[in-house]
C-alpha cells in the first residue's frame, strides 16, 4: 500500500480525491478510500491536500528491500 | 443514455500542467475566452503534481557564463542536434525575465528564507544556472491563477482525437473519466501540453507507475496529433536518468547540484571516466557511465554524500522532499541517515522524451510555438523544443500569446463533422461494452516488454525492425481490450496511446543511422555521432493515406 488513508482521521472533504493526480482516490460514501494502490506515484498531493492528517505513505517492500 | 456536451473557446489549451496553466495565463491576458481541459485536476497534475525544487535561469550578474549567450552556447553543447537555438531564443531567452516575475508574483518566492538566491550547478552547465527554490505550491497557485483570469476549467476529462476542416484545426473530443460524458469541443487554436509518454519501459522492482516523471503522462496527445498530421521531432530518444534503488524519485539536479557523487562498488567515483566534467556532466554521460559500471560487474552504484558538510546535507535532504514529496521518508525508511549516506542508485526506467533539459520531444514548433497544422500550438515537454519548468513556464505563456493572437484573426470556428463525431464517441465507449477481452494492464505489459527488449538503452536496425514488427502484430489485440469501468476506459486508451507512441519512436529512431546523447540513442550498429549528416531533427509526419515519412531538418551551431 502506497497512500494509506486512516479513516477514522477521515473528514469526507474530497480533497484527496478531486487532487490526486493518477485517479487513485476515490470517495466510498463518506470516506476516501486509496482504490488503485498500485498506480500511485507517491507524489505526495494528497497528503500536503489533507488538512486531517489522515494520509501517510506505506512503502512496499519491493521498494524498501529490493 | 449518455450525456454529451458541445462548448465552444477562442484558445483551448490540453494538459494543464506548468506550460499549459502559463499558456492560459497568456491567452486570457491576451483577452481570449480561455478554455483548459486536463485528465486530473489542475491544482495538482503534471510532472510538479506534488513539488518542484530548481529553475533554470540565467540572471545577467556581470559572471561571464551568467549571460544569454552563454546560456545558448550551453544549449548548443549539451543538446546539439536537438536544440533549435532560434525557437530557444525565442521561447525562452525572450520570455525568461517576465517568467521569473510572474512565478514570484503569484505567490512562489525563488529565494531562500534568507532573502538571497541561491543557485546551484549540474548538467554540464558553465556556471550555476539552477535557481534553488520551495516549489511545493507552485501548481495549486497557478491553478489560482489561472481561475483569477476566469480561464474555464474542464477537469477529469481526457482528449481522444483532434479534427481538422480544409487542412485548419477545427475541435477535438473527450470522455469525463468519473461521469462518462462525451464531449465535442470547438476553439479557433489548441496549444498541446500534454507532456511527454511514460509507462513505455519495464520499471525497477516491477511497478509500472514507480516512475521518474508523471505517470499519467501517456502521449495522449503526441498520438492524436500525429493522426491528424502534425509533424512530431526528437521522437527516437527514451531519457533515462539516476534514482534510488527501489524509488524511481528525481534528485539528479539536487544531488549532483550540492556535491554528492557518484561511486561503483569499489567505493570509486567514476564518472570523470566517461566525461571530463565528472558528476556535473551533462546527465546523458552520469547515465552513459553509470550503466557501463553495472554492464563491468561494479554495481551497485552509490551517492556518496559522505564528504558533504552538515548544513549541506541537511539541505540536500530538505530539497529532495521539495522535488519529490515522499523521498525522505523513502530514503529514511530504507535506513540512510544523513550523517555518512551512502545512497544505493541505479539507472532509471527509460521513457520516451527529450534528450536534454534544454528541449523537448514531440510536436515541431517553430519560433511562434506553431506545428504544421493551422491553429494548433504546442508547449512543454510535448513539443519538441521546450522541457523542464525553466521552458514550460516562459515557453507556456509565448505558446499561449501565439494561440491568442491567431485566434483573434481567424473568423468563426470550424464545424465538426457529426458522423465523425458518432463514430468517435462509439470508437471511445467501445471497450466498456465488452464481457470479455484483455485488460490495459496485460496490453501494456506486452508494449513494456516490447520496447525494453528491443529499444531501451541500445538499438539496431535489427532490434528496431523486429519492435516495429512486434508492435504491428499487436494491433489486433486493441480490438480486444475490455475496460470494467471508467477508470480503466481511462487506463485504456492511455495504453493505447503508448502503444501508438512506441511504434513512431521505434520507426524514428530505426532512421537516426548514428548515436546522440548515448545511451538516449544508442545505435550498436551506428555508434559514432554522425553530425555530417545527422546533427539535426528527425521529423516524423503521417500522410493523409495513412503512410509514415520522416526527414531531416539541419541545425546550425557556432563553433
Amino acid at each position: 500500500m502506497p497512500a494509506v488513508i486512516d479513516a477514522a482521521k477521515c473528514n469526507g472533504c474530497k480533497l484527496c480525491d478531486l487532487y490526486c493526480p493518477l485517479d487513485v482516490i476515490h470517495m466510498e460514501g463518506e470516506v476516501a478510500v486509496v482504490r488503485y494502490p498500485d498506480e500511485c506515484w507517491h507524489c505526495g498531493a494528497c497528503r500536503q491536500e489533507c488538512a486531517r492528517g489522515a494520509v501517510s505513505f506505506r512503502f512496499p517492500w519491493a521498494m524498501l528491500a529490493a | 443514455m449518455r450525456a454529451s456536451h458541445d462548448i465552444e473557446a477562442d484558445v483551448a489549451i490540453i494538459g494543464g500542467g506548468t506550460a499549459g496553466l502559463n499558456s492560459a495565463m497568456a491567452a486570457a491576458e491576451a483577452g481570449c475566452d480561455v478554455l483548459v481541459v486536463d485528465k486530473a485536476n489542475i491544482v495538482r497534475s503534471g510532472a510538479i503534481a506534488g513539488g518542484i525544487d530548481h529553475f533554470f535561469a540565467y540572471m545577467d550578474s556581470g559572471e561571464p557564463w551568467d549571460t544569454r549567450e552563454a546560456y545558448l552556447g550551453w544549449a548548443g553543447r549539451v543538446a546539439r542536434g536537438a536544440v533549435d537555438l532560434e525557437v530557444q531564443e525565442a521561447v525562452y531567452c525572450d520570455e525568461l525575465k517576465a517568467a521569473l516575475e510572474r512565478v514570484e508574483r503569484i505567490g512562489v518566492s525563488l529565494r531562500q528564507p534568507d532573502g538571497k538566491i541561491f543557485r546551484t550547478a549540474a548538467l554540464g552547465q558553465p556556471g550555476p544556472y539552477a535557481i534553488n527554490f520551495d516549489g511545493k505550491l507552485l501548481k495549486p497557485k497557478m491553478a489560482v491563477e489561472v481561475k483569477r483570469r476566469k480561464c474555464k476549467v474542464l477537469n477529469r476529462v481526457q482528449v481522444t482525437n483532434l479534427y481538422l476542416h480544409g487542412g485548419e484545426f477545427a475541435g477535438f473530443t473527450g470522455f469525463d473519466i468519473r461521469a462518462g460524458d462525451f464531449y465535442r469541443i470547438r476553439a479557433r487554436a489548441i496549444v498541446i501540453a500534454t507532456g511527454n509518454t511514460n509507462r513505455m519501459y519495464n520499471a525497477q522492482v516491477g511497478n509500472p507507475f514507480n516512475l521518474w516523471y508523471c505517470p499519467a503522462n501517456t502521449g495522449d496527445l503526441h498520438r492524436a496529433a500525429f493522426d491528424a498530421g502534425v509533424a512530431l521531432a526528437n521522437m527516437e530518444y527514451v531519457r533515462m536518468t539516476i534514482v534510488p534503488k527501489g524509488f524511481s524519485a528525481p534528485g539528479f539536479n539536487a544531488f549532483f547540484g550540492m556535491g554528492a557523487q557518484l561511486v561503483n562498488s569499489l567505493g570509486e567515483p567514476f564518472v570523470k571516466n566517461y566525461h571530463e566534467m565528472g558528476n556535473k556532466a551533462p546527465r546523458n554521460f552520469v547515465v552513459w557511465g553509470a550503466l557501463q559500471e553495472l554492464k563491468a560487474g561494479r554495481g551497485p552504484i552509490y551517492m556518496d554524500c559522505r564528504h558533504l558538510k552538515a548544513k549541506e546535507l541537511e539541505h540536500l535532504f530538505f530539497t529532495l522532499g521539495i522535488d519529490k514529496d515522499t523521498l525522505p521518508e523513502f530514503l529514511h525508511a530504507r535506513g540512510y541517515a544523513k550523517d555518512g549516506a551512502m545512497i544505493e542508485m541505479t539507472v532509471s526506467e527509460p521513457m520516451q522524451a527529450r534528450p536534454s533539459e534544454l528541449c523537448g520531444s514531440g510536436i515541431r514548433i517553430d519560433a511562434s510555438c506553431a506545428s504544421n497544422v493551422p491553429g494548433i500550438f504546442a508547449a512543454g515537454d510535448a513539443s519538441d523544443q521546450m522541457g523542464c519548468l525553466h521552458m514550460a513556464t516562459a515557453g507556456g505563456f509565448a505558446a499561449g500569446k501565439h494561440a491568442a493572437a491567431y485566434a483573434k484573426k481567424r473568423g468563426p470556428l470550424l464545424p465538426l463533422d457529426p458522423k465523425a463525431m458518432a463514430e468517435e464517441e462509439e470508437r471511445v465507449f467501445r471497450p466498456l461494452g465488452r464481457s470479455s477481452g484483455i485488460s490495459y494492464r496485460e496490453f501494456e505489459n506486452i508494449v513494456r516488454a516490447i520496447c525494453s527488449d528491443h529499444f531501451g538503452p541500445v538499438k539496431t536496425e535489427l532490434s528496431l525492425k523486429a519492435a516495429l514488427d512486434k508492435l504491428g502484430r499487436l494491433d489486433a489485440a486493441r480490438e480486444e481490450l475490455r475496460a470494467d469501468n471508467l477508470h480503466e476506459l481511462m487506463r485504456t486508451h492511455e495504453a493505447m496511446n503508448i502503444h501508438a507512441v512506441s511504434k513512431i519512436s521505434a520507426a524514428a529512431a530505426l532512421e537516426r543511422r548514428e548515436s546522440r546523447f548515448p545511451p538516449y540513442h544508442y545505435r550498436a550498429d551506428y555508434p559514432e555521432t554522425d553530425d555530417e549528416n545527422y546533427c539535426g531533427l528527425m521529423v516524423i509526419q503521417k500522410r493523409p493515406d495513412g503512410g509514415v515519412t520522416t526527414r531531416l531538418d539541419k541545425l546550425r551551431y557556432a563553433a
